[in-house]
């Protein structure tokens, strides 16, 4: 483990600065000047210690309320250790991809030089690099400094200072390392015991591991930098529930006999239906209940484990046992940070700044989540706009490039997420079809800007000299000045039980954030319990979700009911979430989604409307029925680091399908593409999902198309997943010493989390019944291989990108991915086919993508 | 002119100023008799200079004008570049349009957005492309063949944006791999497919059967179905470019020229708007982004475009399709007649050609003049909307017509007006 300890960072009492395992102490300084950046002064922002003189990952800085921070740009990084050498004589190696000296007892022996960022793209692409065979070469960008010294026997004081970062580059560190080796030894690089060896397989091993540790160690971190701030959200919960106490919630009715309760959802519900005499439907059986459960609150569908285990349940205990495990599990924030992302349009872009741009903020939504903020504290952080600006934080949520009125935008949204109020209109005009004047929405973009905000001549509607008159008002001028104010007089702007006070600048951002979250505007924790309640059962009790005006409510009490239990909660979406997900209501089989349909059961909940996967629970259960990673590149057209982080954003390369991210191949030229991501993108696309959101949006248009049909039958990702590759669950799964029909059983089982019907297992097994006792074949291997056998060759840069040889070497990936993963050896070839053949028509049976 | 963040005027006519170029009165813009059209695009930003609008020869350095000489064309008053000598032989088949403007000087992305949607993005609504708009209003000819195709990478400015994903596309990035999602994977031969159809079909026909009255498995049901015929034989047949005879294929050139024919067969199929883009930058590096030395091997690019427009032109009549299909040469903007400090060039959207041809576009026809370097505008200036409403107009489509975003009724073209002249 590394070790965080010290100055700027929370300090983790009783840990050593460094240890035999962890030698290397490390100190980040931040806002030297340049004279001082390989001699940097005062207190350092961060002090860790390192297994080795080897660098690919800074830890996170975080504030006070946990928002990651940016570090300066250039930082320095000072790695200082002491070894023990025999006296000889030694060759030092000093990697790096920017200024870099590394001493030894004080003595300045190596150095690097500043990476000279691009201008113009128009660079050669690098040489591959290929070494002398005998170490790892140096990566594209990179430079080896090496000379040989002799040294006396003994202690020895070595000291790395590099400079990461800088104007015009990407503040990464590459694979910076100091390596060291005797006559005819192979380099090794300084530190303890587990110090790596300067070859491939040792190298990525490393990285592999520092990697995971420094992610950990940041959510570790993360997590324990905000429990002042914790305190303050749980005494403002006491205030929110003093003053609602004196305020009664509506009546929950008397049990009725039209159907079924198992909680007070399920009697708010019954008793509407009794009214109009509908029976609601009858519960679902216990597996599909599971898919639908892991769907809604995992974002895909239960692995083999999960059915084992929820099998292995009483029948009475194991749908509230599956409930608490899957509101506890690892994959909650996964299940919504894509529905955040529609609503709050995160758009951000991989290639130069392009209209309504943000941040990465999915990554401040997934630690929302993650974490178990209340949901009050998101929102205020949202609206606050803090932290870094390029890696995550909300202060992204905060930008809109291209824009001249950003903060008109994002009124709009906030207006749509959480008070269900559409303002685009009055983004050019008095709304036609809404009581909102343009200076509404401005009033609120100017309390998000702190000072008052000139109406832009863009946001407008021109009149000309004797053209015809707009059919729309327009009450106010371009330039005119409006000041910031909250402009919904019937949505109370309460000011009862303020969130813990903002930490600096813009007040009216605190302010305006107050009234939002205030118990006492009833519409914030309504429309939030609205669009939960319409995640889980397909409609909203008000619809549509995102413009209330002029809507009612099919069910006024239920709404009432559960937005007072959801700020009575302290604003916790699980314990909401846990009351419609435990209720019969939730439970039941869902109504036939068929407009022709008579009466108001649906309008009324007799049952959830049917549903069909989003594009990410599509993409997402596909890899894990497989038991594939999802296959892309890394999300960086920059690979070389050569430009800014504020041009090249890196986007890290995808666990999930939600961490995609428009492609923004505009250019059109195939230097700039990213084939494996695009497979995936291709499909994701197919399903509704936007690649770029320039605009809030509450439901996708992702009703069934043939177009959906051939993306997953044919494109690379439904190819890639359908694959025996050696890596296959489904490989591991024909290999074993099992009948022909357990597999058939555990195939329906692991996709469709059914067990086949009989006219099904018979068409399986005389498909695969020919061959089956031969299906074994010899392979040239012991090794199972696992992923894509191509990397994808990160020479290709933007700084490069208009030489001929990278267009040829992206179109080459290209052919590669379309060919999908190499099939196993293992099986033979006929008989690897047919099962193919079966996995294939399962995922792209209707039933795959279609929730019970 | 500010044509974005514009509230939308039902039915709204365009007030011709005096600078803009006169537009075709309102009965002479919808008789356009096309019902198809390909898009070429030249993506990057192809010089007007060194193509459809040459000038006196500059130096590469210090004088500015034309990279190459001029020739004369079919058409009395028109010369080409030196290096489209066959499309000079066809000029009286095609009409130029020399003094398209508009003010997005600096970013491909943002350009290349507005010459496929014609309008300015905006943050409250999302604008669909000239592709989406055109399949939108011409409808599929038949359920199995996709209305729209893109041979080029896909991107939000192809997209269909309020329209919906039904208006989208498909898209090929090399002729080999075939369009994404219509061919099977490489290995699945059409016995293996078959056996597929088989089984699908029986899981298919289980699960409908076990809910038959409900409307979203009905519906998955069935575009499981249709999205296999569009899949179907015949029309993955027209991707099958040795079924032309090597005269055919060789007439129309390299691998651009070969995005042609397949152009040319996917109109035979049906489809209704394709969109071919030439960007096969390992030619020269940068494509038609001629920045630096990309222009070197500028000539490359031009002699390819002239082999494969003018085998295309004349394979079009050849099928009897010319009438019918409009063919448009378009981009995102020129480039001036100055030259970098390397020889190569930069941007220019202030007047810049694009190139019209088929369907009821009259020949050897330049509108618009530039100076005698081409770097501003002498007369007739053609703004974005007037370029599409062209277009649309040569289409039939009525360019005026309100679709709806929500509530909020979207014109066709921002109160764009056919180019006068342009249509017979």
């Amino acid at each position: 483990m590394a070790r965080m300890i010290g100055a700027g960072i929370l300090a983790t009492a009783g840990l050593s600065a460094t240890d035999a395992e962890h030698p290397v102490r490390v100190r980040i300084f931040e806002g030297q000047p340049e004279e001082q950046w390989l001699s940097p002064q005062g207190a350092p922002t961060s002090e860790y210690a390192e297994p080795a003189l080897a660098f690919v990952r800074i830890p996170a800085r975080f504030s006070r309320n946990a928002l990651p921070l940016d570090r300066s740009t250039p930082f320095s990084l000072e790695a200082t250790m002491v070894q023990r050498l025999e006296r000889g004589e030694y060759r030092f190696r000093l990697r790096s991809k920017g200024l870099a000296v590394f001493l030894v007892n004080g003595e300045p022996l190596l150095r690097t030089s500043a990476q000279e960022p691009n201008r113009a793209s128009h660079d050669a692409l690098p040489e591959a690099s290929v070494g002398d065979g005998s170490i790892r070469a140096a990566p594209p960008a990179h430079e080896d400094a090496v000379r040989r010294v002799s040294l006396d026997g003994g202690e020895h004081h070595f000291r790395l200072v590099a400079v990461i970062g800088g104007k015009g580059l990407a503040p990464f560190p590459g694979e910076l390392s100091v390596s060291i080796a005797r006559n005819g030894e192979v380099d090794r690089v300084i530190g303890g015991n587990d110090a790596p060896l300067l070859i491939d397989a040792d190298w990525e091993q490393y990285v592999a591991m520092s990697q995971r540790r420094h992610h950990f160690e940041d959510i570790e971190r993360r997590r324990a930098s905000d429990d002042l701030v914790k305190d303050e959200w749980r005494a403002r919960h006491r205030r929110v529930r003093a003053w609602m106490a004196s305020r009664p919630g509506p009546e929950v009715p008397a049990s009725s006999d039209v159907g079924s309760v198992y909680n007070d959802v399920d009697r708010f519900v019954n008793a509407k239906l009794d009214e109009v005499s509908i029976a609601p439907n009858s519960i679902i059986g216990d597996l599909a209940f599971l898919r639908r459960l892991s769907l809604d609150t995992a974002g895909l569908i239960p692995t083999a484990e999960q059915v084992e285990w929820y099998l292995g349940q009483s029948p009475e205990t194991r749908r509230p046992a599956a409930i608490v495990r899957f509101l506890d599990g690892p994959d909650w924030a996964d299940a919504w940070v894509p529905v955040w992302q529609d609503i709050l349009a995160e758009n951000p872009g991989i290639l130069k700044p392009d209209l309504n741009n943000t941040g990465p903020f999915r990554w401040y939504l997934h630690q929302a989540f993650s974490d178990g903020y209340s949901f009050d504290r998101l929102v205020v952080e949202l609206i606050e706009m803090e932290g870094s600006l390029y890696q995550g934080a909300p202060a992204g949520f905060g930008m809109a490039s291209l824009n001249d009125a950003p903060m008109a935008a994002k009124a709009d949204i906030l207006g749509q997420a959480f008070l269900a109020t559409k303002l685009s209109c009055a983004r050019c005009h008095d709304a036609p079809f809404h009581p909102f004047l343009q200076k509404d929405l401005f009033g609120i973009a100017a309390m998000l800007r702190g000072e008052s905000i000139a109406l832009p001549a863009s946001s407008t509607v021109p009149v000309r000299e004797g053209g015809r008159q707009p059919f729309v008002e327009v009450t106010l001028k371009p330039g005119e000045l409006i000041d910031p104010h909250w402009p919904f007089d019937e949505i109370a702007a309460g000011m009862a039980a303020a969130p813990p006070p903002r930490n600096t600048a813009v007040d009216s951002r605190h302010v305006l954030a107050s009234m939002v979250v205030s118990p006492a505007n009833q519409r914030f924790a309504q429309v939030v319990a609205n669009r939960v309640w319409r995640r889980f059962l397909g409609r909203g009790i008000v619809e549509p979700v995102d413009d209330w005006s002029g809507a009612s409510a099919a069910n006024s009490d239920l709404l009432a009911y559960l937005a007072r239990e959801f700020v009575m909660s302290g604003y916790d979406l699980k314990h909401l979430s846990g009351l419609i997900l435990r209720s019969h209501t939730y439970q039941r089989r869902p109504m036939p989604d068929d407009p022709s349909a008579p009466g108001d059961g649906a309008k009324l909940f007799a049952g959830p409307l049917r549903r069909h996967m989003s594009a990410e629970q599509l993409v997402d259960s596909l890899h894990a029925v497989a038991g594939k990673a999802l296959d892309s590149e890394e999300l960086n057209l920059n690979p070389l680091g050569d430009r800014e982080l504020r041009q090249f954003l890196n986007m890290g390369t995808p666990r999930r399908a939600w961490e995609m991210t428009a492609l923004s191949n505009e250019r059109d030229r195939p230097s700039l593409a990213l084939p494996r991501a695009q497979a995936v993108v291709d499909l994701l696309s197919a399903f509704g999902w936007r690649q770029s959101r320039q605009s809030p949006l509450s439901v996708r248009d992702d009703d069934p198309s043939p177009m959906q049909t051939l993306a997953l039958a044919n494109g690379s990702t439904g190819t890639r997943v359908a694959r025996l590759s050696d890596d296959s669950f489904f490989t591991r799964l024909a290999l074993e010493d099992r009948p022909l029909e357990e597999m058939i059983d555990i195939v329906f089982r692991q996709a469709l989390t059914r067990l086949p019907t009989p006219s099904e297992r018979e068409l399986m097994l005389d498909l695969l019944s020919p061959g089956f006792a031969e299906r074994v074949a010899h392979s040239d291997s012991d090794e199972f291989r696992t992923g894509r056998p191509d990397k994808t060759d990160r020479r290709v840069s933007w700084a490069n990108h208009f030489d001929p040889q990278s267009t040829l070497i992206r179109m080459e990936e290209e052919r590669k991915v379309r060919m999908g993963d190499p099939p196993t050896s293992r099986l033979t070839a006929d008989f690897r086919e047919r099962f193919e053949d079966m996995v294939w028509a399962v995922l792209n049976s209707p039933e795959f993508s279609v929730i019970p | 002119m500010q044509p974005t963040r514009r509230d939308v005027l039902q039915g709204a006519l365009a007030v011709t100023a005096g600078s803009l170029a006169p537009v075709a009165n309102a009965q002479q813009t919808l008789n356009g008799k096309a019902d198809a059209c390909i898009y070429v695009w030249l993506g990057g930003g192809a010089g007007h200079i060194d193509t459809f609008d040459p000038k006196r020869r500059g130096d590469g350095k210090d004088i500015p004008g034309s990279y190459y000489d001029s020739i004369p064309t079919a058409a009395r008053d028109i010369r080409l570049c030196e290096h489209l000598p066959r499309l000079a032989d066809r000029m009286d088949r095609c009409a130029l349009l020399r003094t398209v403007s508009h003010d997005l000087n600096s970013q491909h992305g943002a350009a290349s957005n507005l010459m496929h949607t014609g309008r300015k993005p905006s943050g409250t609504i999302l604008y669909p492309s000239v592709g989406s708009l055109v399949s939108h209003e011409l409808g599929p000819i038949s359920d199995d063949v996709p209305p729209y195709v893109v041979m080029g990478y896909p991107n939000i400015m192809r997209d269909a944006g309020f329209l919906g994903a039904g208006s989208g596309y498909v898209y090929l990035t090399q002729i080999e791999t075939g369009p994404t999602g219509l061919n099977p994977a490489p290995d699945v031969d059409s016995d293996r497919q078959k056996r597929r159809q088989i089984l699908l079909g029986r899981l298919r026909a289980d699960y409908l059967a076990r809910n038959d009255n409900d409307a979203v498995v009905r519906a998955k049901a069935e575009v499981s179905e249709q999205g296999f015929r569009m899949a179907g034989e015949r029309f993955m047949d027209v991707f099958r470019l040795d079924q032309e005879t090597s005269t055919v294929r060789e007439s129309y050139g390299s691998d651009f020229g070969q995005r042609c024919l397949l152009a040319r067969r996917l109109v035979q199929a049906g489809v209704r708007f394709i969109e071919v883009s030439f960007n096969l930058n390992f030619m020269n590096g940068t494509g038609w982004d001629v920045h630096q030395d990309g222009i070197l091997k500028q000539h490359l690019l031009i002699q390819d475009l002239d082999r494969a427009l003018s085998a295309l032109l004349d394979d079009l009549e050849r099928h009897r399709l010319f009438d019918r299909t409009l063919v448009v040469v378009s981009t995102e903007f020129g480039r001036p007649p100055d030259f970098d400090a390397y020889g190569g060039r930069g941007h220019q959207a202030g007047a810049f050609s694009t190139l019209f041809s088929g369907g009821a576009v009259r020949g050897g026809v330049a509108v618009g003049t530039t100076d005698e370097i081409g770097k501003t505008i002498l007369d007739r200036r053609i703004s974005v909307p007037d370029y599409f409403a062209t277009i649309f107009g040569a289409l039939g489509v009525d360019f005026a017509r309100n679709l709806f975003s929500n509530n909020r009724p979207v014109p066709i073209t921002d109160q764009g007006r056919p180019v006068a002249g342009i249509l017979a």
